[in-house]
């Protein structure tokens, strides 16, 4: 067990770092992979994210690293967690590293969940997906 | 069921001390009641929540009483992130297809 849980995920991509970037810190792309939203690489930056039916989150951009390191506050005023991308150039493609920390389990996110346990864990889970939001289809149209 | 479930339990930061002390081994109340500021009563109150929540369980020692960790329970604590991380894998996949699109198109 951990004090604080936490989500740690890679993923190799055949190109370059820049283009990974790109669909990190470009509203039109990362809309295409994630949620529609004016992302930018700029530290102190504050931005929404389209959450679909869970509403759009405020965002807030902490630290910058150029085509390295992109670290972000993920729905500051309920989940509250914090989003770090990492990129490592890893032949002629990128290692992308996602770091998900900060769950609180006190949070207002982290007592929906318990509301949830009520009725039991299935019900959390599908609800989870709900709140998250369908994945947005790779031909939605652009903000 | 518990009494009290596993996310209550946990959603207090003296309770998760308590659960990575008892990590190392088996503690007296008194024992455990010395790391914390917040005294011995409020000390024992955390570990009834957990005791309810079956994080831990309680043995008799002659006059102690010692509390040993269960980590079972946290389970579900594992399944509520495997949610997201089911989420996040989702989204890295669909990110390569953003990817290998944008390569088709620049070239």
């Amino acid at each position: 067990m951990t004090d604080r849980p936490m989500i740690r995920l890679e993923h190799f991509y055949p190109c370059a770092p820049s283009a990974v970037w790109r669909a990190l810190t470009d509203p039109e792309l990362h809309a295409r992979w994630w949620a529609a939203g004016d992302v930018k690489a700029v530290v102190g930056h504050r931005f929404h994210l389209d959450m679909g039916p869970w509403g759009k989150q405020p965002c807030e951009v902490v630290a910058v690293e150029h085509e390295r390191l992109l670290k972000y506050r993920f729905a500051t005023t309920s989940l509250d967690t914090i989003i770090t991308w990492q990129l490592a150039r890893e032949g002629s493609g990128t290692r992308l590293t996602l770091t998900h920390e900060g769950f609180d389990v006190d949070s207002p996110m982290g007592r929906q969940a318990l509301e949830g346990m009520g009725r039991g864990w299935p019900g959390i889970l599908v609800k989870l997906g709900t709140v998250l939001g369908e994945p947005p289809r790779s031909d939605a149209p652009a903000p | 069921m518990p009494e009290v479930d596993v996310f209550s339990a946990l959603a207090n930061p003296v309770r998760r001390s308590i659960l990575m002390q008892l990590r190392k081994g088996p503690r007296a109340v008194n024992d455990l009641a010395r790391r914390f500021d917040v005294g011995r009563p409020a000390v024992s109150e955390h570990l009834q929540v957990l005791r309810k929540a079956r994080l831990v369980r309680e043995e008799p020692r002659g006059r102690e009483r010692y509390y040993h960790l269960n980590p079972r329970p946290l389970s579900e604590v594992e399944a509520w992130l495997g949610a997201f991380t089911q989420y996040w894998k989702q989204r890295l996949v669909a990110l390569e297809d953003v990817l290998e699109k944008e390569k088709e198109r620049s070239k």
